[in-house]
């Protein structure tokens, strides 16, 4: 794995609030294919460094570089566009709009229809809805929520919804996947399901995924690299042996006596 | 039933007139955006119109050109969408109460400034619009296929990449940006198209008034057009229609009822004198127990449902 090229790279990321650092000179590389893994106790930066990965928050000093492309200060739209999807730790679904509507929207990018053109339903914006229909109906298939497409997304339980979120995400057709504690709230049988889920999307979509998560067995068993965040610094990185007996680690978890 | 198109003719245009201007306020209401702007733009769409037949095209004696009127409500229209990206950008940075608070602002201001130039006549206003119909229910014949134009627009609106774009931005504008979609342009698009319909229909409202001065687009215009959208509904266009279309006719729906010589004295009192008394109450009970508004998208969406989705044409 670590031959593959660099999908992502983030250089001396750090990110103030006030007088809080919450990421404080963060630097790793991410490699094509790689599932990536970042933990570490409550309020270590984890989402913070989402946040600033996909653009929702700028950087206080960093940079952000994927595909050799700096991304720094981009707005999140264009990060997005770029192929950087996500999903959020406190679910963001439009809860009003059914399941089917949810993904659609995520086709965004990948449709050119203006007001115009589709108001009027030219050819070519029907033939792109239709694509962007099927390929919509196609996620919501691949994640168990076909039966499901009409209902409203704030009517699914929550898994459900964790799964709809990563359908959603999915549809923008991502090279980079970023998951926000995508196994909260699960039972140890659906996190066992979740890790074959995400393994199977990685091949089928040719993915790279970095992914938060609480759940130290489904990190260990899932990632190929793991870094550990503590008050904002990374204290170790590496694979997940060498990460589970670093010293560092095992303090930042169970504190020193 | 000529009869009843002659006394209620003004009643029927001013019904199209103002389901097109709740359509206005509705659309930058699909992304969210709670935006009081509309009557500004009405009533610069009517200055143009007025000041474009009274001072620029010399009307000659008999009907004024219905094709002077069209031309005025495009470049009435076009001028407000012009003001509405100029305006829009930085405005629509702000958000929820700030943002209505800043374009009641833009109404008053476009009011002030109405007051006292030379061109828009200052307190007076503008005379002697001339009519291009002799009746006022021929205003139909324009007000009526813009009205049809703008809901067809809308319906497909509702149901294309943009539209949900709107939607997305709606719901969740932080989750709509990480799915790519850029919400400023987006904002700023719904209320260009709001301010042009508006700004069209100010121009031939400015025709059907006869007269145009600072008292037409105040921010109680903005208060009634808003209440299209909440006691019809602001989840599909189909509510801001209904809305103002009912509101407009509710008066002389009061008038009829308070005509009739069964009811008690005190009722048809009520009726007569208690207008804003009854249309408070409306208000207030429309709020309560229908607070998506009278027309809701489940309406339909109930009986849509079960020919739901299957990946049977998916291979490809």
């Amino acid at each position: 794995m670590s031959e593959s090229a660099t999908v992502l790279e983030v250089r001396a990321m750090t990110r103030r609030f006030g007088g809080l650092v919450a990421v404080n000179n963060v630097s790793f590389n991410v490699a094509q294919g790689e599932i990536f893994g970042l933990i570490g106790p409550n309020g270590a930066g984890k989402t913070t460094l989402f946040n600033l990965i996909t653009g929702l928050i700028p950087p206080s000093d960093g940079k952000l570089l994927y595909l050799g492309e700096d991304l720094t200060n981009r707005p999140p739209y264009k990060i997005a566009a770029r192929g950087i999807a996500r999903t959020f730790q406190n679910i963001r679904l439009f809860g009003e709009l059914s399941a089917l509507r949810n993904v659609m929207i995520a086709q965004h990018i990948h449709t050119r229809s203006n007001v115009l053109t589709g108001v009027f339903g030219l050819p070519r914006a029907r033939r792109e809805e239709a694509i962007s229909r099927r390929k919509s109906i196609e996620l919501l298939d691949l994640v168990g929520l076909l039966d499901r497409a009409d209902e409203k997304a704030i009517n699914f339980s929550y898994g459900d919804q964790r799964r709809l979120e990563i359908a959603r995400a999915l549809a923008l057709e991502p090279s980079l996947l970023l998951l926000d504690e995508p196994a909260a709230g699960m039972n140890s049988n659906e996190k066992h399901e979740l890790s074959e889920f995400i393994r199977r999307i990685r091949e089928r979509f040719n993915l790279t995924v970095l992914l938060i998560e609480h759940h130290v067995p489904l990190v260990m068993g899932l990632c190929d690299r793991i870094a550990v965040l503590h008050f904002g610094q990374m204290i170790a990185l590496g694979d997940p042996a060498n990460v589970r007996n670093d010293p560092a680690v095992i303090e930042a978890y169970l504190g020193d006596e | 039933m000529t009869d009843f198109f002659n006394t209620y003719g003004n009643l029927m245009v001013l019904m199209v007139f103002n389901a097109m201007l709740g359509l206005s306020l509705y659309l930058p209401l699909m992304a969210g955006q709670l935006s009081l702007a509309s009557p500004g733009f009405y009533a610069l769409g009517g200055y143009i119109g007025a000041v474009f037949s009274t001072k620029v095209f010399q009307s000659s004696d008999g009907a004024f050109p219905v094709s002077y009127v069209l031309l005025e409500m495009l470049v009435g229209g076009l001028a407000s969408g012009v003001l509405a990206i100029v305006v829009g950008i930085p405005a629509l940075r702000l958000r929820g109460i700030y943002l209505a608070l800043a374009t009641i602002a833009f109404v008053e201001i476009l009011r002030v400034l109405s007051l006292n130039l030379t061109i828009t006549g200052g307190a007076i206003g503008i005379f002697g619009i001339p009519q291009p119909f002799n009746r006022p229910l021929k205003y139909l014949y324009i007000a009526g296929p813009l009205l049809l134009f703008s809901m067809f627009f809308m319906y497909r609106l509702e149901r294309i990449r943009a539209g949900r774009a709107l939607t997305a931005i709606r719901e969740d504008e932080l989750a709509a940006g990480a799915m790519g979609i850029n919400p400023t342009y987006y904002k700023v698009l719904a209320f260009t198209l709001g301010a042009i319909l508006a700004g069209m229909v100010g121009a031939l409202s400015a025709h059907f008034l006869n007269t145009w001065n600072a008292r037409q687009g105040t921010f109680d215009a903005s208060i009634t057009y808003l209440t299209f959208a909440l006691i019809g509904g602001s989840r599909t266009f189909v509510g801001p229609v209904v809305g103002a279309m009912l509101l407009t006719a509710l008066p002389e729906l009061l008038r009829f009822l308070g005509g009739i010589d069964q009811l008690p004295q005190s009722v048809r009192d009520l009726f007569l004198n208690g207008r804003l008394i009854i249309f408070g109450l409306l208000i207030v009970l429309g709020t309560i127990f229908f607070p998506q508004g009278i027309i809701t998208p489940r309406l339909w969406e109930r009986r849509r449902r079960t020919k739901a989705v299957r990946p049977a044409e998916s291979n490809l």
